[in-house]
């Protein structure tokens, strides 16, 4: 099998904010029905979190769950271990109508880190979000200027993005003019 | 520049995020119908100037359809609603009337 | 201090006499259903109205320009008339000119809710060409353009139409083949159009970029006699032409209720009471559809906001129109020296005249890849206007289900290089009930599934 390589190789930028593309991530896609025991229960069984409420991550050690429409989860794990957890989910949801994919390929994920305002700042330019109401253990979906993304703060000072691999270097390049030196609006703290 | 909120993953985002769909609670009228019924289906949409009904899909978001209840002349969004109705459910359509009375849309009221 | 050479007045006269001449060729008298006379009734302007020329300059400069007269009359209504025309912007003002000057009908009224050519007349990017690839569209936008070209001599106005070319850039190979495709059947339609190269839109347009960082020029729809005019002086002039023939601008007069007898028109309501009438041409655009639920029918269209906006006045650097679809921008420069750019169609219906605000972002970033040198423009006004879209993306000129009222509505983001043409085509229906112009644009294609469909052909506003 052809070695895994991430979009852009883990490229680094150092602006307001670290900025990094943070290689291989194992992602799934799960889809199914929140208001099913067995789904409930498969998702307990497997990877070790309760179902995440409306818009919440659920982080147990390396793997964390988000929730990303009523009836579709954003499973994350380490990137060897995606078919594993693919076939383990399946495995429990055999009775079930469900969908479990592993996505990890197609997805590119970056890491912002600094001063938690500006990070959430440098966000704050390229999304229509208000930034001011969010913080960890949400997930939210949005536009990133012309791309579709999704990004979540594991802590305070950090936010992880996730966008399509296909424009990796666009997201790049775009959090790097959103984090340019001097841009700083300070609007959030 | 609207704000919605998806009644699905309870964002209130504003327009950007969202993708407007057009009339709601078509009737859809194809193969067997007849020339009168596909073209008011297909051609004679409602374009009130006023209070409005319209799919909208949350597709930079949690990607589900859904319904809203709004004011094409001043862009107040009375409210949206799930897209598994076939009528506007009756909160709305009390929302509208508090705020313009005497209102009807097709035989809507 | 009686007596004697009074070289004021002798002067005076003799401007009277010069002034009297046609100072240009009215290619349009070939039409005329009028005959000999005087050349100014010739021409169905009322002998006592005085014409702009550079004699009526000069003679005013000599007393103080105390001797202008207003350019329109403002009545209030009668209790009748032939015809009214509901909408005093330039669609609805030429329908009138021409229902007089073609056939007569001069007992007319054009009511306007609000001021005249205050809706997409006066908002419009000024943009006029007849590049179109369905004959019956290309029929009609020929029309009108030729008409622009002798408007200011027909109108005794300057509405400053320059011819100085349009161009649609292709930036992608589909839209090669569109234009390809289009510049063929204009050459069978009699439209003047060519496909042109990449180096010759440089050439036209020494500012553009044509290496473009997302999508590169492949060539352009170049159509050498298209251009803009002043839209303002359009409306202006059809609304001083029709007042001259005696006809009533009733501005700030709103259309409350129409009112019908056995399925016929006899009238209508308004904020200045009823006014009777044979004949009734709702020419409102965005409001279309409200109006013609008054009158009891639908109307196949939609409102939308669309929008435009300028920048600061620069040095003349563009002296063609260009448009860019793929990327979706248009821009031209006026005769101020602003950059006019055309933004987008909101994506939901809507009559805020007002738009969303994201179009503008996007609108200037495709114009940003395409001209570089404009990125540290300021941009002046941005306003939106109501546009009316049907599902093909053509006009409406057509009788309705009411006997007696017409519409001219339905021309979404590309009405005002029409106007000439539909004034001219819309009067023929409304005088004889039927017109080889508008025959195609039946408000009842749809049903007959009888498409006029530009909207594969333009791919966006247009």
């Amino acid at each position: 099998m052809s070695k895994a390589v991430s979009a852009l190789a883990g490229a680094k930028a150092s602006v307001l904010v670290a900025i990094e593309e943070r290689g291989l991530q194992g992602m799934i896609t799960l889809r199914g029905d929140f208001a099913s025991a067995a789904f409930k229960k498969a998702v307990k069984s497997v990877l070790g979190v309760d179902l995440p409420g409306q818009r919440a991550v659920a982080v147990a050690g390396e793997k964390a769950v988000a929730w990303m429409s009523p009836d579709e989860l954003l499973v994350m794990v380490p990137h060897e271990e995606a078919d594993a957890v693919v076939e383990a989910l399946s495995g429990a949801l055999k009775s079930e109508h469900h969908l479990a994919v592993n996505v990890s390929d197609a997805r590119a994920v970056f890491r912002l880190s600094g001063k938690d305002a500006l990070v959430r700042e440098v966000i704050a330019k390229v999304a229509p979000v208000d930034m001011a109401g969010f913080g960890p253990g949400q997930i939210r979906r949005t536009r990133i200027s012309q791309v579709a993304g999704a990004f979540w703060q594991p802590e305070a000072g950090v936010l992880d993005l996730v966008c399509f691999r296909s424009v990796a270097q666009y997201v790049f390049d775009l959090l790097k003019v959103s984090a340019m030196e001097g841009s700083e609006v300070g609007h959030l703290g | 520049m609207l704000t919605l909120t998806c009644p699905y993953c309870g964002v209130s985002g504003e327009e950007t995020e969202f993708h407007a769909g057009g009339e709601a609670h078509l009737k859809r009228f194809i193969s067997g119908s007849t020339d009168a019924e596909f073209d008011e289906y297909m051609f004679l949409r409602e374009n009130p100037k006023g209070v409005h009904f319209e799919r909208w899909r949350h597709v930079y978001g949690c990607g589900k359809w859904f319904h809203a209840a709004r004011d094409t002349n001043t862009l107040e969004v009375f409210g949206t609603y799930s897209a598994q109705v076939s009528e506007p459910p009756k909160e709305i359509k009390d929302k509208i009337s508090a705020k313009r009375p005497g209102w009807s849309w097709r035989n809507f009221k | 201090m009686t007596g004697g050479f009074q070289p004021y007045d002798a002067l005076m006269s003799l401007f009277r006499e010069f002034a009297a001449l046609p100072v240009a060729f009215d290619w349009a008298e070939k039409d005329s259903k009028t005959t000999r006379g005087h050349p100014r009734q010739r021409r169905g302007i009322r002998p006592d109205m005085k014409r702009y020329s550079a004699f009526a300059i000069a003679r005013e400069a000599l007393r103080h320009h105390t001797g202008w007269e207003r350019a329109w009359r403002s009545p209030e209504p009668k209790k009748k008339y032939d015809a009214i025309i509901v909408g005093a912007g330039g669609h609805g003002l030429a329908t009138a000119y021409y229902l007089g000057k073609n056939y007569g009908i001069k007992n007319v009224a054009i009511l306007e809710k609000g001021w005249l050519g205050g809706g997409n007349t006066g908002r419009n990017t000024t943009i006029i060409r007849s590049n179109y690839l369905q004959d019956p569209s290309a029929a009609i936008y020929e029309k009108a353009r030729s008409l622009y070209e002798t408007m200011s001599q027909d109108l005794n106005y300057n509405v400053m139409f320059s011819p100085r070319g349009v161009m649609m850039l292709a930036q992608t190979q589909h839209e090669i083949r569109g234009y390809k495709r289009t510049a063929h059947a204009n050459k069978l339609q009699g439209v003047a159009t060519e496909f042109i190269s990449p180096q010759r839109v440089k050439e036209l347009v020494p500012i553009i970029n044509i290496d473009g960082p997302r999508y590169p020029v492949l060539g352009a729809l170049w159509q050498p006699r298209g251009g803009t005019a002043r839209h303002d002086a359009v409306a202006w002039g059809y609304a001083r032409a029709c007042s001259a023939m005696g006809m009533d601008v009733i501005q700030q007069c709103e259309v409350t209720g129409v009112r019908t007898e056995g399925g016929k028109v006899i009238g209508v309501d308004t904020t200045k009471g009823a006014i009777d009438c044979d004949k009734l041409g709702l020419v409102v655009a965005g409001h279309s559809g409200v109006l013609a639920e008054k009158a009891g029918f639908r109307l196949p269209i939609e409102s939308l906001a669309l929008q435009a906006l300028v920048s600061e006045p620069i040095k003349p650097c563009m002296n063609v129109v260009v448009m860019a679809n793929t990327v979706h921008g248009y821009m031209s420069q006026s005769d101020k020296g602003e950059m006019v750019i055309g933004g987008g169609t909101d994506g939901f219906n809507n009559y805020t005249q007002r738009g969303s605000f994201h179009h503008i972002e996007e609108t200037v970033r495709a114009l940003n890849e395409t001209f570089p040198i404009i990125s540290r423009l300021k941009m002046l006004r941005q306003w939106g206007g109501i546009v009316d879209m049907t599902g093909d993306r053509s006009p409406l000129l057509s009788k309705t289900p009411v006997e007696g009222i017409f519409v001219n509505c339905g021309w979404g983001t590309g009405g005002f290089k029409a106007i000439p043409g539909s004034g001219w085509a819309m009067a023929e229906l409304m005088a004889k009930g039927h017109s080889p112009l508008t025959d195609e644009f039946s408000m009842f294609r749809f049903r007959e599934g009888r498409f006029i469909d530009e909207s594969v052909a333009a791919g966006v506003a247009h």
